[in-house]
């Protein structure tokens, strides 16, 4: 297989004052890629904000009919709801921080600039995976507006639901962009999306819960942050139980901060070498 | 503009060495580049020009060895240095989805410099490049040369004291060139100090105060251009066309030691001396029959090719 050029694999160990990032040097690449979404969202990526209804039209309101005791006591329009919010931000920050973040390191050598600049490789990590996690939640919010406009949500706890969100995008977006620190080449894309994110999409009790399922499944599922992410948001939009938020939180925060070093040593092995 | 005339050179090397794996790029070097002047890194490529630029810019560690840059550790001290230097790397990496001015905005903000305080200084490095009218263009619309005066631009947003500049005019047409080269000229009558690698020649001889040679990662001569030029090959050159039936050793014996040396390849004889004109009189053309003779001034380019071979650098 040919790598890209540069490619180094996980780098080495640093020390902590190279993986802290400055919040106002990280802030300056938040504002860089909020400057060019904003001018992209109306035209090429509209039609990303429409994914999620699709599903819901097909399972909610297509399969869901057939479905006349719901789930768990909920109607099963209602049950997939709250997940397609969850899956909204997924997908949006799994595609940020992989297709984007490659072009813009790989293609565009946007970050060989940005690195001769006193911005290090923790800010740049930081500002990047801080905006597609902000990113992500604008795309679970439109979900949010439009499955409560249509009368999906039960409990008034949803309108809590986009820090949620936010963490979550967090999480998704500290994944993906460890990917694509790592990775030597583009077409291992598939293997994320094919292996990693579909599965997780369509086997995080988004689509269908797990108490009738074999129980490795679930514990499966655990490992997964679609699933706490799922949990966080039909929680909120159902009736949350505190302690269950709690746990889900705390997986979806220890996974985002622990993992968070990982893409720093690879950027900067494979950007300053 | 440039304060650190008292802290020493802008850029200080000692024994610096760098590898990629088993590859060697930059081979134990020493230079000093002083503060205000223009000073060029020529060579082939793969020389270790780039290697040793990067390192200096904070875009490939320190291998080994010392290096200071504007007084300064660049193993420890990267974010300091990188807030006080400018760069213009060999590729153009300008961000395409922003505008011209947006480039230069947003470059500001990577150094903490917010957009009022940017404003201002924005237009007039629009001015300074030229730019002006293209300021709301997107970047995809520029020519080459003007999307290298942005890049120019570009690494003034922080009015630094240092600008490294890494083969700042390759590709581009001679009026282009020209625009490049006025601009950094006016950045050197502010007193930047400037230190750029190029493989013009002319571009060398024009721009740089002094000037070293780098090959295979290590400096093969450093000096002025007109200093190099004489010391390395005398003030003129002699372009022999040699006939078929002329036998070069021959006719480089009987000159022996009246040219200061010579360069032959595929029956072109160059022939470098202080009077030319008085060489070119003294041969015996009857014993060596030449198709042409010219005689012009020597070049920073004879130096270049003497002290780095004419093989071709893949």
């Amino acid at each position: 297989m040919s790598y890209e050029p540069g490619y180094a694999g996980l780098g080495e160990r640093l020390a902590l004052r190279d993986l802290i990032p400055s919040p106002r040097h990280a802030a300056a690449i938040w504002v860089r890629n909020a400057r060019v979404f904003s001018k992209l969202w109306k035209g090429a990526l509209l039609p990303t904000f429409l994914d999620p209804f699709f599903y819901l039209l097909a399972l909610g309101f297509g399969l869901g009919t057939y479905i006349a005791h719901g789930i768990n006591g909920i109607p099963y329009k209602e049950f997939v709801a709250p997940g397609l919010i969850a899956s909204a931000a997924m997908w949006s920050a799994a595609f940020e921080t992989t297709y984007n973040v490659y072009f813009r390191m790989n293609e565009l050598r946007l970050y060989d600039n940005v690195l001769s600049t006193p911005i290090e490789p923790q800010d740049l990590v930081a500002g990047d995976v801080a905006w597609s996690a902000t990113r992500a939640t604008v795309y679970g919010i439109v979900v949010l507006i439009v499955v409560a406009a249509v009368g999906l949500v039960s409990s008034p706890w949803a309108i809590l639901i986009p820090p949620f969100v936010l963490l979550g995008g967090l999480c998704f977006s500290v994944i993906g962009y460890t990917f694509t620190s790592l990775i030597p080449k583009i077409d291992l894309y598939s293997y994320f999306f094919t292996l990693g994110v579909t599965p997780m999409f369509l086997f995080s009790g988004i689509f269908f819960p797990f108490n009738q399922l074999p129980g490795w499944v679930e514990v499966v599922a655990w490992f997964t942050p679609l699933y706490h992410m799922v949990e966080i948001t039909r929680g909120m939009a159902t009736g949350p139980e505190a302690a269950s938020i709690l746990i889900h939180t705390a997986w979806l925060a220890v996974v985002t901060a622990l993992l968070f070093p990982v893409p720093v040593r690879a950027l900067r092995a494979r950007l300053v070498p | 503009m440039s304060a650190n005339g008292d802290v020493g050179p802008a850029v200080l090397a000692r024994r610096l060495a760098k590898s990629y794996g088993s590859r060697v790029a930059v081979d134990g070097i020493d230079f000093e580049v002083p503060a205000g002047i223009c000073f060029g890194f020529l060579g082939p490529n793969g020389a270790g020009k780039t290697t040793t630029m990067k390192m200096i810019y904070g875009l490939a560690r320190v291998g080994e060895g010392e290096l200071r840059v504007l007084g300064m550790d660049a193993r420890r001290e990267r974010r300091q240095i990188k807030a006080r230097i400018g760069v213009v790397a060999q590729e153009t990496n300008l961000d395409g989805d922003l505008t011209v001015r947006e480039n230069l905005v947003q470059q500001a903000s990577y150094f903490g410099i917010g957009a009022a305080t940017a404003s201002p200084r924005v237009d007039d490095l629009l001015a300074f490049s030229l730019l002006t009218d293209r300021g709301g263009d997107r970047v995809h619309a520029l020519s080459g040369g003007m999307k290298r005066r942005l890049m120019v631009a570009r690494s003034m947003v922080n009015d630094p004291e240092l600008i490294v500049l890494d083969e700042p005019t390759t590709g581009l047409d001679p009026q282009a060139r020209l625009a490049v080269w006025r601009s950094l000229e006016r950045l050197q009558r502010r007193g930047v100090t400037l230190l750029l690698t190029t493989h013009y020649m002319e571009e060398a001889a024009r721009l740089c105060d002094r000037l070293l040679i780098m090959d295979e990662g290590k400096i093969v001569t450093e000096g002025q251009p007109g200093a190099l030029v004489g010391e390395h090959v005398g003030r003129e050159a002699l372009e022999l066309e040699l006939a078929d039936d002329c036998d070069p050793a021959a006719l480089l014996a009987t000159i022996g030691e009246r040219a200061d040396g010579h360069e032959l390849h595929d029956g072109a004889l160059t022939l470098f001396a202080d009077d030319a004109e008085e060489l070119l009189r003294s041969l015996d053309h009857d014993r060596f029959p030449t198709e042409s003779a010219m005689v012009r001034r020597a070049t920073l380019e004879d130096v270049f090719l003497r002290l780095t071979g004419r093989s071709l650098r893949e």
